[in-house]
């Protein structure tokens, strides 16, 4: 009586998730499939035309090369905040989560101040005598990378330092006694042990980088169009159908790229369940 | 040979950092410029931009209407997701990973799905430029947050304060609020910040919905597509400061609530 009671507290919330996000996505995927009648012409039209596939391609390259610079620049940072002292690490992490709470709206307008033809960089370099005209800096891919790994960078460091501070630094030590080089006791007992959190760290940004449309439509070029500023693009016209065919194919190739990933980099994750196996 | 990689390690981090707060170290200044056109540095100083935000009728309208509708829809978002974890904290094993990833689902499927899919939806009701959809969606994608947060500070209490209030005679909802609560309190505020800002920032769900009434996001978007308004410099720094304030005070109260049964 008083435990049904109690479960009765879930509604309200399931209630929300079902009517703002369960039952609107499973209206996109029936709107792209009945056209009225059940249809795949819209999937059909996405993977016949070059331009479509283009998108979808860089789309799929644009978010793996964001997820793996933040993981290249991340890593080492987060390494870095677990080296220190303790005390230390809050300020330090502290520093990396700022910049995460700024609007991305807010953060992409300022790298277009930045990077304009009248912005910082232009007016350095010219003030310094190393280039004479202004250098088309904005509306490159260059940029959009620039400006996604700045927007996207601090979670990698988040995820990597949490999976980090749980590992037991005695073990590193322990290696070291039993006679491994520095490199080597990182190689063999600290990157298996935090490959966990750089996968999720991949992952959770390749995620959120398949779905951007602000900073590729800010301070991208025509050629830089994302899967999100197609979609946004077809709600402008008005053509629901092949917009919910669009979100389909992020959703699904969102799934099981990340899928994929998983499986394959496995692998190299060390897994106590196995080693006692 | 030890020092020298440290210093290096350092340096490095520092210039890393120096990258997360780089545009941002820019525009601020930017900001108080006395110019008509944004350059770097700015010729004269002034206030100008910000008596431009702070005296348009349009700037001012779409700053409240997001008001509006994050503090309705963070305070629904709290509430509801309060509620979850109390409810899911009494499923067992596997229904509670199937529900608890339910209530967290709206956090992993980008937006712009999301708000095609609460569009279309509104379209056939006929509940398009309306508030009250709009404050319910921003409800859904803060949910998660609420539960993630709360969550956290929920397994830090002592189950055993609620069931003591309740054997000396308290009922479920007194026993519920004068022994659980409190010491959720603060992590309820943290989540409660936190979902504040995850709709007051929301770009798609808003442009999709509100046709006519812009929120500060759309109205941010809407200008920007055009021309780099230096208005925009003067409401991204305001918005910034307001911004980092609260959530360093949300993740103050966020590690406390976490941290409280811990250190005992």
């Amino acid at each position: 009586m008083m435990r049904f009671g109690e479960r009765l507290t879930l509604l309200p919330a399931a209630l929300l998730v079902l009517a703002m996000f369960a039952v609107p996505v499973a209206f996109v995927f029936a709107e792209a499939i009945f056209t009225p009648g059940f249809s795949l012409a819209h999937f059909d039209r996405f993977f016949s035309r070059p331009v479509y596939l283009s998108v979808y391609l860089n789309t799929l390259v644009v978010s793996a090369v964001v997820a793996s610079i933040c993981l290249v620049i991340g890593y080492p940072m987060a390494l870095f905040i677990v080296s220190q002292p303790p005390a230390r690490r809050p300020l330090l992490l502290f520093l990396v989560l700022v910049p995460l709470w700024m609007s991305i709206l807010v953060r992409t307008y300022a790298w277009m101040v930045v990077l304009g033809r009248e912005g910082i960089i232009n007016g350095a370099l010219q003030w310094a005598g190393l280039t004479d005209g202004p250098l088309t800096l904005m509306f490159t891919t260059g940029a959009v990378f620039v400006a996604m790994v700045q927007i996207l960078l601090p979670i990698m460091v988040i995820t990597c330092y949490s999976i980090m501070t749980e590992i037991d630094p005695t073990l590193v030590r322990a290696a070291r006694i039993c006679g491994a080089s520095g490199l080597a006791a990182f190689r063999k007992v600290f990157l298996p042990l935090s490959m966990e959190g750089a996968i999720t760290g991949w992952s959770v940004i390749f995620i959120l980088s398949m779905g951007f449309f602000i900073v590729p439509a800010l301070v991208g070029g025509r050629r830089d169009v994302l899967l999100g500023n197609m979609i946004v693009n077809q709600v402008g016209q008005a053509n629901w159908g092949f917009a919910g065919a669009l979100a389909i194919i992020l959703l699904v190739s969102t799934i099981v790229l990340l899928g994929l990933v998983r499986l394959v980099m496995g692998r190299f994750v060390y897994s106590p369940r196995e080693a006692q196996a | 040979m030890r020092s020298p990689t440290r210093i290096l390690a350092g340096l490095l981090f520092a210039l890393a950092v120096l990258f997360l707060f780089f545009p941002i170290l820019i525009v601020a200044p930017m900001s108080f410029s006395g110019d008509r056109f944004l350059g770097f540095p700015p010729r004269s100083w002034g206030l100008t931009w910000y008596q431009t935000y702070f005296s348009d009728p349009g700037w001012l309208a779409a700053t409240w209407r997001s008001l509006r509708i994050a503090s309705l829809a963070s305070l629904i978002a709290t509430l509801v997701g309060t509620a979850s974890v109390v409810g899911l904290a009494r499923l067992s094993g596997r229904w509670r990973a199937g529900v608890t990833g339910m209530l967290l689902a709206p956090a992993i499927v980008p937006n712009v799905i999301i708000a095609l899919g609460v569009f279309m939806l509104a379209l056939r009701f006929g509940t398009t430029d309306s508030e009250v959809t709009l404050i319910l969606a921003h409800s859904a994608i803060g949910l998660p947050f609420v539960v993630m947060i709360v969550g956290a500070a929920y397994r830090q209490t002592d189950p055993m304060l609620e069931k003591a209030a309740r054997v000396f005679g308290a009922g479920p909802l007194r026993a519920f609020w004068t022994a659980t609560v409190p010491p959720l309190a603060p992590g309820i505020l943290a989540a409660f910040i936190f979902a504040f800002f995850v709709s007051f920032d929301e770009l798609v769900i808003a442009l999709f919905l509100m046709g006519g009434s812009e929120t500060l996001p759309v109205r941010i978007w809407n200008d920007l597509r055009f021309e780099i308004n230096p208005t925009i410099a003067a409401i991204s720094t305001f918005f910034v400061v307001v911004t980092v304030l609260a959530m360093t005070l949300a993740e103050v109260l966020r590690i406390r609530a976490t941290r409280r049964q811990g250190s005992n």
